[in-house]
């Protein structure tokens, strides 16, 4: 199942608000007692708080919008720092491999490749 | 005819002089007396009814009396009387000792303790001015209530949501007031509290909340928001310090909140939880 806090971000989108907009006027809370997360504070202009029913039909798609986060958030560990990307593309111009055999390009590539978006 | 002069003070009770009979032999000269007298003035010593000279015919050493020369034999033909012995007690009147009446000697006069109190060791104190005394395991210093609070494993993280984490393994809890994953004031121990958190989080980038809830809501001005810069080689840790007054039965807990994505953690290891009371 979705996290709550994902299905809420597909509410606020589907309702032409954006997550970044309104983070600071929501609070998700869990007390780690069995019940799972719940909105404690919903002060979004406009919009009402979703109900259970509401939040649940985005469950299927939150679920492949965590899918996708982990993938992104898995290749941006990956990519190495942005200091050691530099430097391997400093290494291509110097070898004029600035193309797709390339050390940077061949990096970048694996790691989509090993993270596909699906 | 009113009563003129001084009154009869019939308060206090005076003891009669003291004196010590003994019996010559011809031969000994040194007698025990009860009392150690400060000087041969401070006695009268008779032989036969007849007083001695305290300047020459007696000597004294505590409480041994001891003649110049042997008195004759006689059955208590010695006695002495003691003159200069405290023979009345003054009860001071109720209120009236104050400061003028103590020196330091009341202090410097007695042994040195020269160790750590025990508990049950009382304390003169004032009361709002009564005079009262008090036991040292009221006022020493303990600094508990105190725990130190760990995880049993990772404590998982759920994107964008603040979750109570579940300290589930004690270290030690001076007066078991933590329990279900909060400490809870005990009764009589309101005061101010250190609390320090230490958490070691994955190294995902992103955002981490980290919050101080007090009786279920979070504690205003003592959340912490930190970006994690750290990549794929680091780890990170954050400490979050606060001091909170409270009152008994106040509980305080700890929320964390990441913007990093799913399947972030509060590592068990290098994480706890700790407080104690400040005063």
């Amino acid at each position: 199942m979705a996290d709550v806090a994902t299905k809420i971000k597909l509410y606020l989108e589907d309702n032409s608000k954006t997550w970044d907009a309104e983070k600071n006027n929501i609070l998700i809370q869990d007390d780690s007692d069995g019940n799972g997360a719940y909105i404690v504070t919903w002060s979004v202009s406009g919009l009402a708080k979703p109900s259970d029913s509401q939040l649940a039909a985005f469950d299927t798609a939150g679920n492949t919008k965590e899918t996708l986060d982990a993938t992104l958030a898995k290749r941006k560990t990956e990519y190495l720092s942005w200091e050691e990307q530099l430097d391997k593309l400093y290494h291509d111009i110097n070898d004029g491999k600035l193309d797709k055999t390339g050390s940077w390009y061949t990096h970048i590539k694996a790691v989509k490749d090993a993270n596909s978006k699906g | 005819m009113a009563y003129v002069g001084t009154p009869i003070d019939t308060t206090n009770q005076f003891q009669s002089l003291q004196g010590k009979r003994f019996s010559g032999n011809g031969s000994t000269t040194a007698f025990t007396l009860d009392v150690a007298p400060t000087s041969t003035l401070d006695i009268e010593v008779f032989v036969e009814n007849v007083r001695q000279d305290p300047n020459s015919a007696y000597s004294l050493s505590g409480t041994t009396l001891t003649f110049a020369a042997a008195p004759a034999s006689g059955t208590n033909n010695i006695y002495v009387i003691h003159q200069a012995k405290a023979v009345g007690t003054i009860t001071a009147g109720a209120g009236t000792v104050n400061a003028d009446s103590f020196d330091n000697t009341v202090i410097s006069g007695h042994d040195a303790l020269a160790a750590t109190p025990a508990d049950t060791d009382e304390f003169l104190i004032s009361d709002a001015g009564t005079i009262k005394r008090i036991d040292y395991s009221y006022i020493k210093a303990s600094n508990t209530p105190n725990f130190d609070v760990r995880l049993s494993s990772n404590f998982g993280l759920t994107n964008d949501t603040f979750v109570k984490v579940t300290w589930d393994s004690e270290t030690f809890d001076s007066d078991s007031a933590f329990a279900s994953n909060k400490f809870t004031v005990p009764s009589g121990q309101a005061g101010k509290y250190l609390f320090m958190a230490h958490y070691k989080i994955g190294n995902s980038l992103g955002y981490y909340t980290f919050k101080y809830y007090k009786n279920g809501s979070a504690v205003s001005g003592m959340d912490r928001n930190i970006y994690n810069y750290a990549n794929s080689d680091n780890d990170f840790s954050f400490h979050h310090n606060a001091i909170l007054d409270l009152s008994a039965s106040d509980y305080i807990e700890t929320y964390v909140q990441t913007t990093s994505g799913s399947g972030n953690n509060v590592y068990s290891s290098q994480s706890y939880w700790q407080a104690f009371k400040l005063v």
